[in-house]
């Protein structure tokens, strides 16, 4: 067992290096590429993550989770253009806001249905998002698309630079790591499991399960827009396929092969399908074949993901 | 709206329910027997209509491809369930996810196969000699093909329903569907019976792509429409009984159809609305037959 | 403490429970018999609020409690040990206690660490009923009667009023079952019990007064002699099971 302030420390190392990584990389050929890949990974990492808190954690197995991911970023990229506001906090808490109404509104509707149900609810729902993105021409540039999304500021720092952004999104995924990492240790955190794994008998202890599937649905929606701010900013562009299904498949599949239920799991799911989405993806032409292959195999063979299968191999060296 | 724009529509309307219903109807035998929502339907079906294309460049003949599509669709079916879906038994959360990598699998060969004329430009095939004229319908000119999909759809539905009430084996599904594990317990060979049922799906919606895509042609994303379409379907009229599909068909498809000419900003939304309030007030559907368990 | 007056309950055309009136003291251990279909169940469903009433009341310490809901009426006291375990079957058996302990000390806590005094409070419980040193045990890795006392660790954890024990020793062995009933016969006097019983030597030993369910109504209640000698009971239900 190693002592807990070594991992501490180690920890704190990792996130130096992270958001030092332009600058330690700057030597390498494919600097340049490698930050954004880098800066990409850790914006879905957050929007994995808070997919997790629902799938892995609660049990709520929502398909329509990038309805709150695009509505961030829709509200990031109108809150720039339409409302004037070049400020980040502004802009950012309004994506934040925004996707977490959105969580409240669907999430209202959907907690009252259980296992399939339920994901055929947030399906439906997030569909109805897509819609309204689709269509809502004017709002939100209809099937063309939001471009032009202005990078905000900050007292003064502006994030136009890709390093500055790079730091930015590097320093609000180490924030909602840590925010995640109190909820899901907390015994708010250990209830939501309980749920998932048996919803009557936590009734019968007194726990009101609906309330609490809610908010866990809420603050998963919340950090997802926040994910989708970050990815506005990043883009500068939004499109209805950032709310689509095909979106929210992807999330899923993070979750899983990285492994749902724990904390790394997410962010080693994101740089794995990101790597085959955008690496592997330029030298053969089969990745998303690849992708699907995976994750088929992952669902029968290692269910409980990468993260899943070192821990259980940790134990076996080191009980 | 004139009258004969009205008497068109109607006919669309029945015509894309007709299709629906074709489509559906296996999605809620699967889901009704063995508690999956098969994720890979909207892509069964663009496989059918995809393969059609590449029968009727070989042969020549829509009807050879009509039969022999779905009969192909069933085989993959009955090879997929066993080596896919058995192993997983019990654990419907993960059947789901899997049935999700199928469907990228699929879309994705689907897109690399342009040796076979198949790709991802948009497709189109052509409606076979014979069906491709119009008649004169209250002074209008509607296509016959659409009718064609109506009569069809219906003979075929009613081939189902005897199937379903008077033979063994459509005893056996509507035992199955009722209670799968009474069945087991009973001495039947569930395994078999769970692939042959997983099998019809995969037929029905290669059929549903055959006869839809002279009508709809082919694209990418087919395979996600039809999927949303048929859960609709699904939902609202019923899981796990044909009655079901056949309800909630003849209620989306006039329905789609009818938004969208008259409100074409919300025609989308509406019909997800549908669903929502479906699956809120009445989770088992207009005709469902199945419980809601845990 | 716990009483209904006039409870109904329909499935269809069958009155599952048709008027059933009960009252139960505090502190009073009363046994539930009476034959399968009885309504034994369906009556413990309606009470912890699992299914609804569709007529009458449940009253708990002289509140009517009908319209609250099941985790309510678990804030207010009332336990249930289940007839089929319902564990945390994946979860350490620690965590499970720990889980129904929280419970009493407010879920709502996203951003507090969880409190060691939460962890020794769980092994006391495991300790006082019998599963010391397995805390660390996965629920679903413990044999069956331990499962069974882990079930009655969390219907115990909250300091409940009431306890509705449903069949606590169904499918045991005979040392199992003389484990749970000691467990059972040790708890403190001040907590009200109601037990759902087969094994007629258990309710005769653990048992103030017994009521007799048959159709969904009782048909008899006393003591456990008035019960053995009632000839009702006897036609009804007790037969040649108890040598009389």
């Amino acid at each position: 067992m190693i002592l807990r302030s070594v991992r501490l420390a180690a920890l704190a190392l990792a996130a130096l290096a992270l958001i030092a990584f332009p600058q330690w990389s700057e030597g390498w050929e494919s600097s340049r590429y490698a930050t954004s890949i880098l800066r990409d990974i850790l914006i879905f990492a957050i929007f994995a993550s808070s997919l997790n808190l629902l799938v892995g954690y609660a049990g709520l197995p929502s398909l329509g989770h990038a309805a709150f991911f695009g509505g961030g970023a829709y509200a990031a990229a109108i809150a720039a253009q339409r409302a004037g506001t070049d400020n980040l906090l502004l802009s950012l808490g309004a994506a934040t806001v925004v996707a977490g109404i959105l969580a409240a509104v669907i999430g209202f509707l959907s907690v009252r249905a259980l296992g399939i149900f339920f994901l055929m609810l947030t399906l439906a729902f997030g569909q109805m998002v897509f819609a309204i993105a689709f269509q809502a021409t004017d709002i939100t540039g209809g099937s063309n698309g939001f471009a032009g999304v202005r990078r905000p500021e900050l007292l003064g720092m502006d994030f136009n630079s890709a390093d500055a952004l790079y730091r930015l999104v590097c320093v609000v995924f180490i924030a909602v790591v840590l925010l995640l990492w109190r909820v899901v240790s907390s015994p708010y955190g250990r209830a939501l499991v309980g749920v998932r794994e048996n919803e009557r008998r936590m009734r019968a202890l007194g726990y009101d399960t609906r309330t609490l599937k809610f908010s866990a649905f809420v603050l998963a929606g919340a950090v997802a827009g926040i994910a989708g701010g970050l990815s506005a900013y990043a883009f500068r562009f939004v499109s209805p396929n950032d709310v689509a299904i095909g979106a929210s498949i992807t999330g899923f599949v993070m979750v899983l092969i990285g492994g749902a239920g724990t904390l790394a799991g997410p962010i080693v799911g994101a740089a794995v399908v990101l790597y085959i989405e955008r690496v592997l993806s330029s030298s053969i032409d089969f990745s998303q074949t690849v992708l699907g292959v995976v994750f088929v195999l992952f669902v029968l063979l290692a269910r409980q993901g990468i993260v899943g299968v070192a821990r259980g191999a940790v134990h076996r060296i080191a009980p | 709206m004139t009258p004969e724009l009205a008497l068109q529509q109607a006919l669309n309307g029945i015509s894309f329910g007709a299709l629906l219903f074709v489509l559906a109807a296996g999605l809620s035998l699967i889901f009704g027997m063995m508690d999956v929502v098969n994720l890979a339907h909207g892509s069964f079906y663009m496989l059918g209509a995809y393969a059609a294309l590449s029968v009727v460049r070989l042969t020549g003949s829509f009807w050879i491809a009509l039969i022999l599509v779905p009969l192909a669709l069933a085989l993959l079916g009955a090879v997929l369930e066993p080596l896919l879906l058995r192993r997983l038994r019990g654990r419907h959360l993960d059947q789901v996810l899997i049935t999700i990598g199928l469907s990228l699998v699929i879309a994705d060969f689907i897109r690399l196969r342009k040796d076979w004329g198949w790709g991802a430009e948009v497709r189109s095939l052509a409606i076979p000699a014979g069906l491709d004229h119009s008649i004169s319908l209250a002074g209008n000119d509607y296509p016959i093909y659409r009718l064609f999909v109506i009569g069809f759809a219906a003979a075929l539905a009613a081939v189902l329903a005897v199937i379903y009430r008077r033979t063994r084996i459509g005893a056996l599904i509507r035992a199955g569907v009722g209670d799968a594990q009474m069945l087991s317990v009973l001495g039947v060979n569930t395994d078999r019976l769970f692939a042959v049922t997983f099998a019809a799906g995969a037929g029905l919606a290669g059929l549903a792509g055959v006869v839809a895509a002279p009508i709809f042609g082919l694209q990418p994303g087919m395979d996600v429409d039809a999927l949303i379409y048929s859960l609709i379907v699904v939902v609202v009229g019923g899981l796990g009984s044909l009655g079901g599909a056949m309800a909630g068909s003849s209620v989306v498809g006039p329905a789609d159809t009818f938004g969208k000419v008259l409100f074409p900003q919300f025609a989308l939304a509406l019909i997800f609305a549908i669903m929502a309030v479906v699956l809120l007030f009445r989770p088992t559907g207009l005709l469902g037959r199945v419980r809601i368990s845990r | 403490m716990i009483e209904t007056r006039e409870l109904r309950r329909r499935f269809g055309g069958i009155n599952a429970l048709d008027g059933v009136d009960l009252s139960v003291s505090e502190g009073e251990r009363r046994a539930l018999i009476g034959p399968n279909g009885a309504g034994k169940t369906t009556l413990f469903n309606v009470l912890t609020g699992e299914l609804g009433a569709t007529g009458g009341q449940v009253r708990l310490a002289g509140s009517d409690i009908s319209a609250l809901r099941p985790w309510q009426r678990a804030r207010r006291g009332l336990a249930r040990m289940y007839q089929r375990n319902e564990l945390f079957d994946p979860l350490p058996a620690r965590e499970n206690v720990r889980l129904a302990i929280a419970a009493s000390r407010g879920a709502y806590r996203p951003l507090s660490s969880v409190a060691r005094a939460d962890a020794s409070a769980a092994d006391e419980m495991l300790d006082g009923v019998g599963l010391a040193g397995k805390g660390a045990t996965p629920a679903r890795a413990l044999s069956h009667g331990e499962r069974r006392q882990l079930e009655l660790a969390l219907a115990l954890a909250r300091r409940p009023r009431v306890l509705l024990l449903d069949e606590p020793t169904a499918g045991m062995s005979p040392t199992e079952t003389a484990k749970i009933a000691d467990l059972i016969a040790s708890l403190d006097r001040a907590l009200t019990l109601l037990i759902v019983e087969h094994d007629m030597d258990v309710v005769f030993r653990l048992a103030d007064r017994i009521s007799v369910l048959h159709e969904g109504r009782v048909i008899a209640e006393g003591t456990p002699e008035q019960i053995r000698g009632d000839t009702l009971v006897h036609d009804v239900y007790l037969g040649k099971a108890v040598p009389m």
